[in-house]
């Protein structure tokens, strides 16, 4: 007897045959002898299981029970709310930009200041008897303002008179 | 986080002091007697950078440091600096690395102009003096710690 004709016996005794298959598995086991035993001891077995299971009751009602697993559905759908920032958050939001901002201002005046041009000497009042010569040296980073006393009858007006007589002029 | 709100707070800080950094211009000035004479042991020469900008220019052998004053101007603000006993020069600052300066001689103001006092250049303000000498009062922009050591 092969394996396939032994499951449909079992499915036979479980009463999971149509009517058809059930009369010619019925006349297997009344005409062969093994097909027969096994029939015996499958019924056997099937009688043993009766009122072995041990009763499981779930300990929540079965209302609340499904309650839980809705909750639990919703909560993992419902979208993440959305917490309100801090002060400090706020702040920052508000100052990041306005401190980049700052930050290009300081170095877009560096560099205008850097990069512009030496502006011309003026000489605003200067003594009647005196010529004034500007010349620069760029070279070596020098401006020379030089003072001429055209008058020079006169006492020099810069003097470098110290106490010490070496330095006096005119 | 509270490395970034640190960083922040010192950086607003640090924008809030540069204006007060910038106002401030420290100015040195220097009477620089210019003689053939090496004679004059009471004055020290003066120092070798502003003395070989001045050789490149000026027939002078030597250059003789007579005064050395370093002030600090806030701006539009000035400063007298006393070059010697009939010599004062009124430095006012105007911003921005720009300077008026007053040349007073004997009570009398013999100059005023306004120069540009750009980092490491010199202004130098010059005129002749007795027995083929010549008087030089040179201006730089330095360091405001050289200003409190003094």
């Amino acid at each position: 007897m092969n394996e396939e004709l032994e499951l449909k016996l079992q499915a036979w005794v479980d009463g999971e045959l149509s009517s058809a298959e059930a009369e010619r598995m019925a006349a297997l086991a009344s005409e062969q002898l093994e097909a027969g035993q096994l029939t015996a001891e499958l019924r056997e077995a099937k009688m043993a299981m009766i009122g072995a299971d041990i009763p499981r009751s779930v300990p929540e009602s079965r209302e609340f029970y499904w309650s839980k697993i809705e909750r639990q559905i919703q909560l993992e759908t419902r979208p993440a709310p959305v917490s309100k920032p801090g002060l400090m958050t706020r702040w920052r939001r508000f100052l990041m930009p306005l401190a980049g901002l700052a930050a290009a201002s300081c170095v877009a005046v560096f560099t205008l200041t850097q990069s512009k041009p030496v502006t011309n000497d003026e000489f605003t009042s200067t003594d009647e008897a005196m010529d004034t010569t500007t010349f620069h040296d760029q070279s070596s980073g020098l401006t020379v303002v030089w003072l001429q006393d055209n008058d020079t009858a006169r006492p020099s007006s810069v003097s470098l008179e110290q106490s010490d007589d070496a330095i006096v002029t005119d | 986080m509270q490395l970034t709100r640190r960083f922040s707070l010192f950086y607003l800080m640090f924008l809030a002091a540069c204006p007060a950094w910038a106002s401030d211009l420290t100015v040195q000035a220097q009477l620089v007697w210019g003689a053939n004479d090496s004679q004059n042991a009471s004055y020290a020469p003066v120092d070798s950078g502003l003395s070989a900008k001045l050789h490149r220019i000026y027939k002078w052998n030597n250059y003789f440091e007579i005064t050395n004053e370093v002030r600090s101007i806030p701006v539009n603000e000035s400063r007298d600096f006393k070059m010697s006993d009939r010599c004062v020069l009124k430095v006012k600052n105007l911003g921005d690395s720009r300077i008026e300066v007053s040349c007073i001689g004997q009570g009398k103001e013999v100059s005023k102009g306004s120069h540009t006092l750009a980092p490491a250049k010199w202004l130098v303000l010059g005129g002749n003096a007795k027995n083929d000498t010549a008087w030089f009062v040179g201006l730089k922009a330095v360091d405001p710690s050289l200003a409190k050591r003094q």
